[in-house]
Protein backbone atom coordinates (compact mmCIF):
# COMPACT_ATOMS: atom_id res chain seq x y z
CA UNK A 1 0.00 0.00 0.00
CA UNK A 2 1.38 3.41 -0.94
CA UNK A 3 2.20 6.15 1.61
CA UNK A 4 -0.52 8.39 0.18
CA UNK A 5 -3.08 5.68 0.65
CA UNK A 6 -1.88 5.10 4.22
CA UNK A 7 -2.40 8.83 4.96
CA UNK A 8 -5.90 8.97 3.50
CA UNK A 9 -7.10 5.74 5.15
CA UNK A 10 -7.81 7.29 8.60
CA UNK A 11 -9.58 10.18 6.93
CA UNK A 12 -11.76 7.90 4.84
CA UNK A 13 -12.52 5.76 7.88
CA UNK A 14 -13.57 8.83 9.86
CA UNK A 15 -15.84 10.04 7.07
CA UNK A 16 -17.42 6.60 6.78
CA UNK A 17 -18.02 6.33 10.53
CA UNK A 18 -19.48 9.84 10.59
CA UNK A 19 -21.88 9.01 7.79
CA UNK A 20 -22.80 5.72 9.39
CA UNK A 21 -23.46 7.31 12.76
CA UNK A 22 -25.58 10.07 11.29
CA UNK A 23 -27.62 7.59 9.25
CA UNK A 24 -28.28 5.51 12.37
CA UNK A 25 -30.19 8.38 13.88
CA UNK A 26 -32.75 8.28 11.09
CA UNK A 27 -32.89 4.55 10.64
CA UNK A 28 -36.27 3.04 11.41
CA UNK A 29 -36.49 1.24 14.68
CA UNK A 30 -35.81 -2.48 14.53
CA UNK A 31 -38.42 -3.17 17.14
CA UNK A 32 -41.76 -4.21 15.71
CA UNK A 33 -43.81 -1.64 17.47
CA UNK A 34 -43.18 1.28 19.72
CA UNK A 35 -44.96 0.70 22.99
CA UNK A 36 -47.28 3.60 23.73
CA UNK A 37 -46.34 5.52 26.84
CA UNK A 38 -49.97 5.95 27.88
CA UNK A 39 -52.68 3.39 27.23
CA UNK A 40 -56.21 4.75 27.36
CA UNK A 41 -58.82 2.49 28.94
CA UNK A 42 -62.05 2.05 27.07
CA UNK A 43 -65.07 4.02 28.21
CA UNK A 44 -68.62 2.76 28.36
CA UNK A 45 -69.99 0.92 25.33
CA UNK A 46 -73.50 2.31 25.83
CA UNK A 47 -74.92 3.74 22.63
CA UNK A 48 -72.50 1.99 20.31
CA UNK A 49 -73.99 -0.24 17.61
CA UNK A 50 -72.38 -3.46 16.43
CA UNK A 51 -72.04 -4.32 12.74
CA UNK A 52 -73.49 -7.72 13.68
CA UNK A 53 -76.83 -6.06 14.39
CA UNK A 54 -77.17 -4.08 11.20
CA UNK A 55 -75.31 -2.36 8.41
CA UNK A 56 -73.01 0.42 9.56
CA UNK A 57 -71.21 2.97 7.44
CA UNK A 58 -67.42 2.73 7.30
CA UNK A 59 -65.75 6.02 8.10
CA UNK A 60 -62.78 5.34 5.83
CA UNK A 61 -61.42 2.55 3.65
CA UNK A 62 -60.58 -0.65 5.52
CA UNK A 63 -57.04 -0.86 6.88
CA UNK A 64 -55.40 -4.00 5.53
CA UNK A 65 -52.92 -5.94 7.68
CA UNK A 66 -50.55 -8.59 6.42
CA UNK A 67 -49.22 -11.60 8.28
CA UNK A 68 -49.85 -11.62 11.99
CA UNK A 69 -48.49 -8.22 12.90
CA UNK A 70 -50.46 -5.58 14.77
CA UNK A 71 -48.00 -2.79 14.03
CA UNK A 72 -49.36 0.10 11.98
CA UNK A 73 -47.78 0.96 8.65
CA UNK A 74 -47.13 4.39 7.20
CA UNK A 75 -50.20 3.96 5.02
CA UNK A 76 -52.33 3.23 8.08
CA UNK A 77 -51.02 6.32 9.87
CA UNK A 78 -51.69 8.50 6.85
CA UNK A 79 -55.30 7.28 6.52
CA UNK A 80 -55.90 7.66 10.24
CA UNK A 81 -54.39 11.16 10.20
CA UNK A 82 -56.89 12.17 7.53
CA UNK A 83 -59.75 10.70 9.55
CA UNK A 84 -58.58 12.47 12.69
CA UNK A 85 -58.37 15.78 10.84
CA UNK A 86 -61.98 15.42 9.69
CA UNK A 87 -63.19 14.38 13.12
CA UNK A 88 -63.15 17.81 14.75
CA UNK A 89 -65.91 19.13 12.49
CA UNK A 90 -68.69 16.85 13.77
CA UNK A 91 -66.93 14.86 16.49
CA UNK A 92 -68.60 11.54 15.57
CA UNK A 93 -68.05 8.35 17.53
CA UNK A 94 -66.26 5.44 15.92
CA UNK A 95 -66.36 1.68 16.49
CA UNK A 96 -63.06 0.12 15.46
CA UNK A 97 -63.53 -3.54 14.47
CA UNK A 98 -60.87 -6.12 13.71
CA UNK A 99 -61.33 -9.12 11.41
CA UNK A 100 -59.03 -11.86 10.20
CA UNK A 101 -59.31 -14.55 7.56
CA UNK A 102 -59.95 -18.12 8.81
CA UNK A 103 -56.89 -20.28 9.36
CA UNK A 104 -55.46 -19.03 12.65
CA UNK A 105 -56.32 -20.62 16.00
CA UNK A 106 -59.65 -19.05 17.01
CA UNK A 107 -58.62 -17.54 20.34
CA UNK A 108 -55.43 -16.08 18.90
CA UNK A 109 -57.44 -14.59 16.02
CA UNK A 110 -59.76 -12.83 18.47
CA UNK A 111 -56.88 -11.40 20.44
CA UNK A 112 -54.90 -10.37 17.37
CA UNK A 113 -57.85 -8.53 15.83
CA UNK A 114 -58.63 -6.80 19.10
CA UNK A 115 -54.97 -5.79 19.43
CA UNK A 116 -55.01 -4.35 15.90
CA UNK A 117 -58.17 -2.41 16.69
CA UNK A 118 -56.51 -1.10 19.87
CA UNK A 119 -53.43 -0.03 17.90
CA UNK A 120 -55.68 1.93 15.53
CA UNK A 121 -57.51 3.47 18.48
CA UNK A 122 -54.25 4.51 20.08
CA UNK A 123 -53.13 6.18 16.86
CA UNK A 124 -56.43 8.06 16.54
CA UNK A 125 -56.15 9.26 20.13
CA UNK A 126 -52.61 10.47 19.52
CA UNK A 127 -53.91 12.24 16.40
CA UNK A 128 -56.42 14.22 18.42
CA UNK A 129 -59.64 12.21 18.72
CA UNK A 130 -61.12 12.00 22.20
CA UNK A 131 -60.68 8.54 23.74
CA UNK A 132 -64.32 8.38 24.86
CA UNK A 133 -65.43 8.58 21.22
CA UNK A 134 -63.65 5.35 20.29
CA UNK A 135 -64.62 1.74 21.02
CA UNK A 136 -62.92 -1.43 19.82
CA UNK A 137 -63.92 -5.02 19.21
CA UNK A 138 -61.95 -7.90 17.73
CA UNK A 139 -64.16 -10.46 16.00
CA UNK A 140 -61.43 -12.82 14.85
CA UNK A 141 -63.33 -14.81 12.27
CA UNK A 142 -66.44 -15.29 14.41
CA UNK A 143 -68.54 -12.69 12.65
CA UNK A 144 -71.43 -13.21 10.28
CA UNK A 145 -70.78 -14.15 6.64
CA UNK A 146 -71.57 -10.61 5.50
CA UNK A 147 -68.60 -9.24 7.41
CA UNK A 148 -65.10 -8.90 5.99
CA UNK A 149 -63.22 -12.17 5.84
CA UNK A 150 -59.77 -10.78 5.19
CA UNK A 151 -57.31 -9.33 7.69
CA UNK A 152 -58.65 -5.81 8.05
CA UNK A 153 -59.61 -3.21 10.59
CA UNK A 154 -62.82 -1.40 9.69
CA UNK A 155 -63.79 1.85 11.40
CA UNK A 156 -67.56 2.30 11.58
CA UNK A 157 -69.10 5.68 12.20
CA UNK A 158 -71.87 5.52 14.84
CA UNK B 1 -44.31 1.84 35.32
CA UNK B 2 -46.40 -1.10 34.17
CA UNK B 3 -44.26 -1.50 31.07
CA UNK B 4 -41.03 -1.67 32.99
CA UNK B 5 -42.00 -4.12 35.65
CA UNK B 6 -42.49 -7.21 33.49
CA UNK B 7 -39.12 -7.27 31.68
CA UNK B 8 -37.39 -6.75 34.98
CA UNK B 9 -39.37 -9.55 36.52
CA UNK B 10 -38.64 -11.92 33.67
CA UNK B 11 -34.93 -11.20 33.70
CA UNK B 12 -34.85 -11.79 37.43
CA UNK B 13 -36.44 -15.20 37.14
CA UNK B 14 -34.34 -16.28 34.19
CA UNK B 15 -31.15 -15.47 36.04
CA UNK B 16 -32.11 -16.63 39.50
CA UNK B 17 -34.23 -19.70 38.92
CA UNK B 18 -31.72 -22.53 39.43
CA UNK B 19 -30.00 -21.00 42.43
CA UNK B 20 -33.12 -19.86 44.23
CA UNK B 21 -34.98 -23.12 43.88
CA UNK B 22 -34.74 -24.11 47.53
CA UNK B 23 -35.81 -20.74 48.83
CA UNK B 24 -38.91 -19.32 47.24
CA UNK B 25 -39.49 -20.64 43.77
CA UNK B 26 -42.44 -22.91 43.10
CA UNK B 27 -41.81 -26.47 42.05
CA UNK B 28 -42.72 -25.88 38.40
CA UNK B 29 -39.72 -23.63 37.90
CA UNK B 30 -37.13 -26.24 38.88
CA UNK B 31 -35.03 -27.58 36.09
CA UNK B 32 -34.70 -31.29 36.62
CA UNK B 33 -35.66 -33.82 34.04
CA UNK B 34 -39.24 -34.83 34.52
CA UNK B 35 -41.32 -37.72 33.35
CA UNK B 36 -43.71 -36.83 30.60
CA UNK B 37 -47.11 -38.22 29.83
CA UNK B 38 -45.96 -38.68 26.27
CA UNK B 39 -43.06 -40.84 27.35
CA UNK B 40 -44.63 -42.90 30.09
CA UNK B 41 -44.29 -46.64 29.77
CA UNK B 42 -47.41 -48.68 29.28
CA UNK B 43 -48.73 -50.07 32.53
CA UNK B 44 -49.53 -53.78 32.43
CA UNK B 45 -53.25 -54.30 32.04
CA UNK B 46 -55.23 -55.65 35.00
CA UNK B 47 -57.43 -58.69 34.57
CA UNK B 48 -61.04 -58.14 35.47
CA UNK B 49 -64.08 -60.40 35.47
CA UNK B 50 -67.56 -59.00 34.98
CA UNK B 51 -69.69 -61.39 36.98
CA UNK B 52 -73.42 -61.88 37.20
CA UNK B 53 -75.86 -59.02 37.47
CA UNK B 54 -79.14 -60.21 38.88
CA UNK B 55 -82.54 -58.58 38.40
CA UNK B 56 -84.80 -57.78 35.47
CA UNK B 57 -82.35 -55.45 33.71
CA UNK B 58 -79.27 -57.25 35.02
CA UNK B 59 -78.33 -58.70 31.64
CA UNK B 60 -78.49 -55.32 29.95
CA UNK B 61 -76.52 -53.70 32.76
CA UNK B 62 -73.81 -56.35 32.52
CA UNK B 63 -73.52 -55.93 28.76
CA UNK B 64 -73.37 -52.14 29.03
CA UNK B 65 -70.64 -52.43 31.66
CA UNK B 66 -68.73 -54.88 29.48
CA UNK B 67 -68.92 -52.44 26.56
CA UNK B 68 -67.65 -49.55 28.65
CA UNK B 69 -64.77 -51.49 30.19
CA UNK B 70 -63.79 -52.84 26.78
CA UNK B 71 -63.72 -49.41 25.17
CA UNK B 72 -61.66 -48.02 28.06
CA UNK B 73 -58.78 -50.37 27.06
CA UNK B 74 -57.61 -50.34 30.66
CA UNK B 75 -58.31 -54.02 31.35
CA UNK B 76 -58.20 -57.57 30.07
CA UNK B 77 -61.71 -58.94 30.45
CA UNK B 78 -61.45 -62.58 31.51
CA UNK B 79 -63.00 -65.26 33.64
CA UNK B 80 -59.66 -66.92 34.41
CA UNK B 81 -57.59 -65.78 37.37
CA UNK B 82 -58.99 -62.26 37.47
CA UNK B 83 -57.33 -59.60 39.62
CA UNK B 84 -60.73 -58.03 40.21
CA UNK B 85 -64.35 -59.08 40.00
CA UNK B 86 -67.29 -56.75 39.53
CA UNK B 87 -70.84 -57.97 39.95
CA UNK B 88 -74.16 -56.64 41.11
CA UNK B 89 -77.80 -56.25 40.26
CA UNK B 90 -80.10 -54.11 38.19
CA UNK B 91 -83.83 -53.58 38.47
CA UNK B 92 -85.73 -51.07 36.36
CA UNK B 93 -82.54 -49.48 35.11
CA UNK B 94 -81.16 -48.79 38.58
CA UNK B 95 -77.75 -50.45 38.95
CA UNK B 96 -75.92 -51.70 42.00
CA UNK B 97 -72.29 -52.68 41.58
CA UNK B 98 -69.72 -54.27 43.84
CA UNK B 99 -66.01 -54.55 43.14
CA UNK B 100 -63.74 -57.02 44.95
CA UNK B 101 -60.12 -57.97 44.43
CA UNK B 102 -58.72 -61.47 43.99
CA UNK B 103 -58.66 -62.06 47.73
CA UNK B 104 -62.33 -61.14 48.05
CA UNK B 105 -61.68 -57.79 49.69
CA UNK B 106 -64.39 -55.28 48.82
CA UNK B 107 -63.00 -52.19 47.10
CA UNK B 108 -66.25 -50.47 46.24
CA UNK B 109 -69.99 -50.87 46.38
CA UNK B 110 -72.42 -48.27 45.05
CA UNK B 111 -75.95 -47.85 43.71
CA UNK B 112 -76.66 -45.74 40.63
CA UNK B 113 -80.18 -44.40 40.25
CA UNK B 114 -80.06 -42.02 37.27
CA UNK B 115 -83.05 -42.31 34.89
CA UNK B 116 -81.21 -44.33 32.20
CA UNK B 117 -79.59 -47.75 32.51
CA UNK B 118 -76.75 -46.80 30.14
CA UNK B 119 -76.00 -43.73 32.21
CA UNK B 120 -75.83 -45.84 35.36
CA UNK B 121 -73.62 -48.46 33.71
CA UNK B 122 -71.22 -45.74 32.55
CA UNK B 123 -71.03 -44.25 36.01
CA UNK B 124 -70.29 -47.71 37.44
CA UNK B 125 -67.61 -48.27 34.80
CA UNK B 126 -65.95 -44.96 35.65
CA UNK B 127 -65.98 -45.80 39.37
CA UNK B 128 -64.49 -49.26 38.71
CA UNK B 129 -61.73 -47.71 36.59
CA UNK B 130 -61.00 -45.07 39.21
CA UNK B 131 -60.93 -47.64 42.03
CA UNK B 132 -58.46 -49.88 40.19
CA UNK B 133 -56.25 -47.46 38.25
CA UNK B 134 -56.55 -44.32 40.37
CA UNK B 135 -57.41 -42.38 37.21
CA UNK B 136 -60.88 -41.27 36.21
CA UNK B 137 -62.76 -43.21 33.57
CA UNK B 138 -64.03 -41.45 30.48
CA UNK B 139 -67.46 -43.01 30.10
CA UNK B 140 -69.27 -40.13 31.77
CA UNK B 141 -66.91 -37.39 30.59
CA UNK B 142 -67.95 -34.91 27.93
CA UNK B 143 -66.28 -32.87 25.21
CA UNK B 144 -67.56 -29.38 24.51
CA UNK B 145 -66.99 -27.85 21.10
CA UNK B 146 -68.21 -25.28 18.58
CA UNK B 147 -69.96 -26.19 15.35
CA UNK B 148 -71.55 -24.08 12.62
CA UNK B 149 -73.92 -26.88 11.63
CA UNK B 150 -76.97 -24.63 11.98
CA UNK B 151 -75.32 -21.85 9.98
CA UNK B 152 -74.36 -20.00 13.15
CA UNK B 153 -71.55 -21.03 15.48
CA UNK B 154 -73.08 -22.71 18.53
CA UNK B 155 -71.84 -24.73 21.51
CA UNK B 156 -72.32 -28.52 21.59
CA UNK B 157 -71.48 -31.46 23.86
CA UNK B 158 -70.71 -35.07 23.03
CA UNK B 159 -69.30 -38.12 24.77
CA UNK B 160 -65.75 -39.40 24.08
CA UNK B 161 -67.09 -41.67 21.33
CA UNK B 162 -68.74 -38.77 19.51
CA UNK B 163 -72.19 -40.00 20.49
CA UNK B 164 -74.91 -38.33 22.53
CA UNK B 165 -74.37 -35.03 20.71
CA UNK B 166 -76.26 -32.25 22.48
CA UNK B 167 -76.66 -28.70 21.21
CA UNK B 168 -76.16 -26.56 24.29
CA UNK B 169 -76.91 -23.10 22.89
CA UNK B 170 -79.75 -22.33 20.48
CA UNK B 171 -79.15 -18.68 19.70
CA UNK B 172 -79.67 -16.54 16.64
CA UNK B 173 -76.28 -15.02 17.42
CA UNK B 174 -72.86 -16.67 17.72
CA UNK B 175 -71.70 -18.71 20.72
CA UNK B 176 -68.00 -19.60 20.74
CA UNK B 177 -64.92 -20.29 22.93
CA UNK B 178 -66.59 -22.76 25.35
CA UNK B 179 -65.18 -24.36 28.47
CA UNK B 180 -66.65 -26.99 30.80
CA UNK B 181 -66.19 -26.88 34.55
CA UNK B 182 -64.67 -29.85 36.38
CA UNK B 183 -67.89 -31.79 37.01
CA UNK B 184 -69.45 -30.94 33.67
CA UNK B 185 -72.35 -29.06 35.25
CA UNK B 186 -71.64 -25.67 33.68
CA UNK B 187 -70.29 -24.15 30.48
CA UNK B 188 -68.64 -20.76 30.12
CA UNK B 189 -68.66 -19.37 26.60
CA UNK B 190 -68.46 -16.16 24.60
CA UNK B 191 -71.79 -14.86 23.37
CA UNK B 192 -72.47 -12.24 20.69
CA UNK B 193 -75.98 -11.58 21.94
CA UNK B 194 -75.50 -7.81 22.11
CA UNK B 195 -73.39 -7.78 18.95
CA UNK B 196 -70.33 -7.55 21.17
CA UNK B 197 -68.50 -10.45 22.81
CA UNK B 198 -69.47 -11.12 26.43
CA UNK B 199 -68.69 -14.17 28.56
CA UNK B 200 -71.69 -16.16 29.78
CA UNK B 201 -71.94 -18.86 32.45
CA UNK B 202 -74.54 -21.52 31.66
CA UNK B 203 -75.77 -24.04 34.24
CA UNK B 204 -76.42 -27.22 32.29
CA UNK B 205 -78.55 -28.79 35.01
CA UNK B 206 -80.92 -25.91 35.65
CA UNK B 207 -80.66 -24.27 32.25
CA UNK B 208 -80.21 -20.73 33.54
CA UNK B 209 -77.28 -18.51 32.67
CA UNK B 210 -75.69 -15.31 33.81
CA UNK B 211 -73.20 -12.86 32.43
CA UNK B 212 -69.68 -13.19 33.81
CA UNK B 213 -68.26 -10.13 32.07
CA UNK B 214 -69.79 -7.47 29.86
CA UNK B 215 -66.96 -4.99 29.60
CA UNK B 216 -66.01 -2.68 26.72
CA UNK B 217 -63.74 -4.19 24.12
CA UNK B 218 -63.49 -7.94 23.76
CA UNK B 219 -64.00 -10.80 26.25
CA UNK B 220 -63.29 -14.43 25.39
CA UNK B 221 -61.20 -17.50 26.20
CA UNK B 222 -62.90 -18.43 29.49
CA UNK B 223 -61.27 -21.34 31.35
CA UNK B 224 -62.56 -22.73 34.63
CA UNK B 225 -60.10 -23.14 37.50
CA UNK B 226 -60.00 -26.66 38.98
CA UNK B 227 -61.99 -25.43 41.99
CA UNK B 228 -64.75 -24.17 39.67
CA UNK B 229 -64.87 -20.89 41.57
CA UNK B 230 -62.65 -18.83 39.28
CA UNK B 231 -62.42 -18.24 35.56
CA UNK B 232 -59.37 -17.09 33.61
CA UNK B 233 -60.24 -15.12 30.48
CA UNK B 234 -59.15 -12.34 28.15
CA UNK B 235 -60.60 -8.85 28.52
CA UNK B 236 -59.48 -5.64 26.83
CA UNK B 237 -61.28 -2.82 28.63
CA UNK B 238 -57.97 -1.49 29.98
CA UNK B 239 -56.94 -0.41 26.48
CA UNK B 240 -55.19 -3.61 25.44
CA UNK B 241 -56.05 -7.29 25.80
CA UNK B 242 -54.98 -8.83 29.13
CA UNK B 243 -55.50 -12.12 30.95
CA UNK B 244 -57.73 -11.75 33.99
CA UNK B 245 -58.78 -14.13 36.74
CA UNK B 246 -62.31 -13.46 37.90
CA UNK B 247 -63.82 -14.81 41.10
CA UNK B 248 -67.34 -16.09 40.42
CA UNK B 249 -68.40 -15.61 44.03
CA UNK B 250 -67.31 -12.00 44.44
CA UNK B 251 -67.43 -10.86 40.78
CA UNK B 252 -63.99 -9.33 41.14
CA UNK B 253 -61.21 -9.66 38.58
CA UNK B 254 -57.42 -9.36 38.74
CA UNK B 255 -55.09 -8.87 35.81
CA UNK B 256 -52.27 -11.45 35.70
CA UNK B 257 -50.64 -10.95 32.30
CA UNK B 258 -49.14 -7.43 32.31
CA UNK B 259 -48.63 -7.29 28.55
CA UNK B 260 -49.03 -4.88 25.66
CA UNK B 261 -49.21 -7.78 23.21
CA UNK B 262 -52.02 -10.05 22.11
CA UNK B 263 -52.65 -12.63 24.86
CA UNK B 264 -55.07 -15.52 24.36
CA UNK B 265 -56.20 -19.01 25.38
CA UNK B 266 -55.53 -19.15 29.14
CA UNK B 267 -55.59 -22.58 30.83
CA UNK B 268 -55.05 -23.64 34.42
CA UNK B 269 -52.43 -25.88 35.96
CA UNK B 270 -54.18 -28.71 37.86
CA UNK B 271 -52.95 -27.21 41.13
CA UNK B 272 -55.02 -24.09 40.45
CA UNK B 273 -52.07 -21.83 41.20
CA UNK B 274 -50.73 -21.10 37.71
CA UNK B 275 -52.26 -20.11 34.41
CA UNK B 276 -50.55 -20.80 31.10
CA UNK B 277 -51.45 -18.65 28.12
CA UNK B 278 -50.28 -17.55 24.71
CA UNK B 279 -49.06 -14.01 24.10
CA UNK B 280 -47.84 -12.34 20.92
CA UNK B 281 -45.57 -9.50 21.92
CA UNK B 282 -44.48 -8.79 18.39
CA UNK B 283 -42.70 -11.93 17.23
CA UNK B 284 -45.53 -14.43 17.08
CA UNK B 285 -47.51 -16.09 19.86
CA UNK B 286 -45.36 -17.69 22.59
CA UNK B 287 -46.32 -19.34 25.87
CA UNK B 288 -46.19 -17.66 29.27
CA UNK B 289 -47.03 -18.83 32.76
CA UNK B 290 -48.48 -16.58 35.41
CA UNK B 291 -48.43 -17.61 39.03
CA UNK B 292 -51.80 -16.47 40.30
CA UNK B 293 -51.44 -14.51 43.53
CA UNK B 294 -53.42 -15.75 46.50
CA UNK B 295 -54.20 -12.28 47.75
CA UNK B 296 -55.21 -9.10 45.98
CA UNK B 297 -52.22 -7.31 47.43
CA UNK B 298 -49.55 -9.38 45.67
CA UNK B 299 -48.71 -9.32 41.96
CA UNK B 300 -48.79 -12.20 39.52
CA UNK B 301 -45.35 -13.59 38.66
CA UNK B 302 -44.71 -14.17 34.98
CA UNK B 303 -42.40 -16.56 33.19
CA UNK B 304 -41.92 -17.21 29.52
CA UNK B 305 -41.83 -20.90 28.68
CA UNK B 306 -39.71 -21.77 25.66
CA UNK B 307 -41.34 -24.48 23.59
CA UNK B 308 -38.88 -24.46 20.71
CA UNK B 309 -41.59 -23.18 18.38
CA UNK B 310 -42.04 -19.57 17.32
CA UNK B 311 -45.79 -20.06 17.08
CA UNK B 312 -47.49 -21.57 20.13
CA UNK B 313 -51.13 -21.17 21.10
CA UNK B 314 -53.98 -23.00 22.88
CA UNK B 315 -51.83 -24.51 25.65
CA UNK B 316 -53.32 -26.94 28.13
CA UNK B 317 -51.69 -28.78 31.04
CA UNK B 318 -52.13 -32.54 31.30
CA UNK B 319 -54.19 -33.67 34.31
CA UNK B 320 -51.01 -34.69 36.17
CA UNK B 321 -49.38 -31.34 35.37
CA UNK B 322 -46.34 -32.99 33.80
CA UNK B 323 -46.96 -32.09 30.14
CA UNK B 324 -48.46 -29.32 28.06
CA UNK B 325 -50.30 -29.79 24.78
CA UNK B 326 -50.47 -26.81 22.44
CA UNK B 327 -51.04 -25.75 18.85
CA UNK B 328 -48.08 -24.77 16.71
CA UNK B 329 -47.43 -24.31 13.02
CA UNK B 330 -45.28 -26.74 11.02
CA UNK B 331 -44.65 -26.18 7.32
CA UNK B 332 -47.40 -23.60 7.20
CA UNK B 333 -50.10 -25.83 8.71
CA UNK B 334 -51.34 -26.00 12.28
CA UNK B 335 -50.15 -28.96 14.35
CA UNK B 336 -50.63 -30.37 17.83
CA UNK B 337 -47.56 -30.87 20.01
CA UNK B 338 -47.05 -32.26 23.52
CA UNK B 339 -44.02 -31.15 25.53
CA UNK B 340 -42.87 -32.17 29.00
CA UNK B 341 -43.30 -29.59 31.70
CA UNK B 342 -41.18 -27.76 32.72
CA UNK B 343 -38.47 -29.53 30.76
CA UNK B 344 -38.91 -32.40 28.40
CA UNK B 345 -38.91 -33.37 24.78
CA UNK B 346 -41.53 -32.03 22.40
CA UNK B 347 -43.47 -34.59 20.41
CA UNK B 348 -45.58 -33.80 17.37
CA UNK B 349 -48.88 -35.57 17.91
CA UNK B 350 -50.60 -34.58 14.70
CA UNK B 351 -49.70 -32.15 11.94
CA UNK B 352 -51.54 -31.08 8.78
CA UNK B 353 -54.10 -28.73 10.30
CA UNK B 354 -54.73 -30.25 13.76
CA UNK B 355 -55.47 -27.61 16.38
CA UNK B 356 -56.81 -26.85 19.83
CA UNK B 357 -55.75 -29.96 21.78
CA UNK B 358 -57.42 -30.87 25.04
CA UNK B 359 -56.54 -33.66 27.48
CA UNK B 360 -58.87 -36.41 28.59
CA UNK B 361 -59.40 -36.58 32.36
CA UNK B 362 -57.10 -39.63 32.63
CA UNK B 363 -54.31 -37.92 30.65
CA UNK B 364 -54.01 -40.79 28.17
CA UNK B 365 -55.83 -39.22 25.25
CA UNK B 366 -56.05 -35.89 23.46
CA UNK B 367 -58.94 -34.53 21.48
CA UNK B 368 -58.44 -31.92 18.79
CA UNK B 369 -60.09 -30.53 15.68
CA UNK B 370 -58.68 -31.03 12.20
CA UNK B 371 -60.38 -29.73 9.05
CA UNK B 372 -63.69 -29.51 10.87
CA UNK B 373 -63.60 -33.07 12.26
CA UNK B 374 -63.28 -33.99 15.94
CA UNK B 375 -60.57 -36.54 16.73
CA UNK B 376 -59.41 -38.43 19.81
CA UNK B 377 -55.78 -39.56 19.85
CA UNK B 378 -54.33 -42.23 22.14
CA UNK B 379 -50.90 -40.99 23.21
CA UNK B 380 -49.41 -44.36 24.14
CA UNK B 381 -50.36 -46.18 20.95
CA UNK B 382 -50.43 -43.18 18.61
CA UNK B 383 -53.77 -44.38 17.27
CA UNK B 384 -56.40 -41.81 16.52
CA UNK B 385 -59.97 -41.91 15.30
CA UNK B 386 -62.50 -39.41 14.07
CA UNK B 387 -65.32 -39.45 16.58
CA UNK B 388 -67.48 -36.77 14.99
CA UNK B 389 -67.43 -35.67 11.37
CA UNK B 390 -69.83 -34.07 8.92
CA UNK B 391 -71.35 -32.18 11.81
CA UNK B 392 -70.66 -28.73 10.40
CA UNK B 393 -67.23 -27.22 10.94
CA UNK B 394 -66.12 -28.39 14.39
CA UNK B 395 -63.66 -26.15 16.24
CA UNK B 396 -62.41 -25.37 19.75
CA UNK B 397 -62.96 -28.75 21.47
CA UNK B 398 -62.31 -28.93 25.17
CA UNK B 399 -62.51 -32.04 27.31
CA UNK B 400 -64.11 -31.93 30.72
CA UNK B 401 -61.54 -32.34 33.49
Amino acid sequence: MSAAAMKTLPLLSSVFLLLAASSCSVMPSLSREQTPTVVFALGTRDGFSSPLQGALKPACPALVFTGETYALTGGHRKALGTLAAEWSSGKPRYLITGYVAPGLPEDFARSLTERRAQAVRQQLIESGIEASHLQTVGFGFDSSPSSPTSSVVVIFQQ
Amino acid sequence: MKMVRLPVLLCFFMLQAPAAEALTLPGWMRFWKSETAAGQPLVSQKRIQVGEFSGGTGGSARQALLDELTSSRDFVLTNEKPDYIVAGSSIGGRVNGRLVDASGKELMERTYAAPGLDENAKALADDVILAITGKPGLATSRIVFVSDKTGMKQVYLCDPDGREVLQVTHHSYGAVSPSLNADGSAVAYTSYRSGFPVVQWLDLGQGWERTVTDTPGTSFGAAFAPDGQRIALVMSFLGNPEIFVTDLNTNTAACISDTTGAPSSPAWHPDGKQVIFSDDRGGGPRLYIAEVPETNESEAKLLRWRTGYSFSTDPEFSPDGKSVAFTTRIDGALAVVVKGWPNGPARVIQSGGAAHPSWSPNGQTLCYAQHGTLYVHQLASGQRRAILEKHGQITEPRWMK
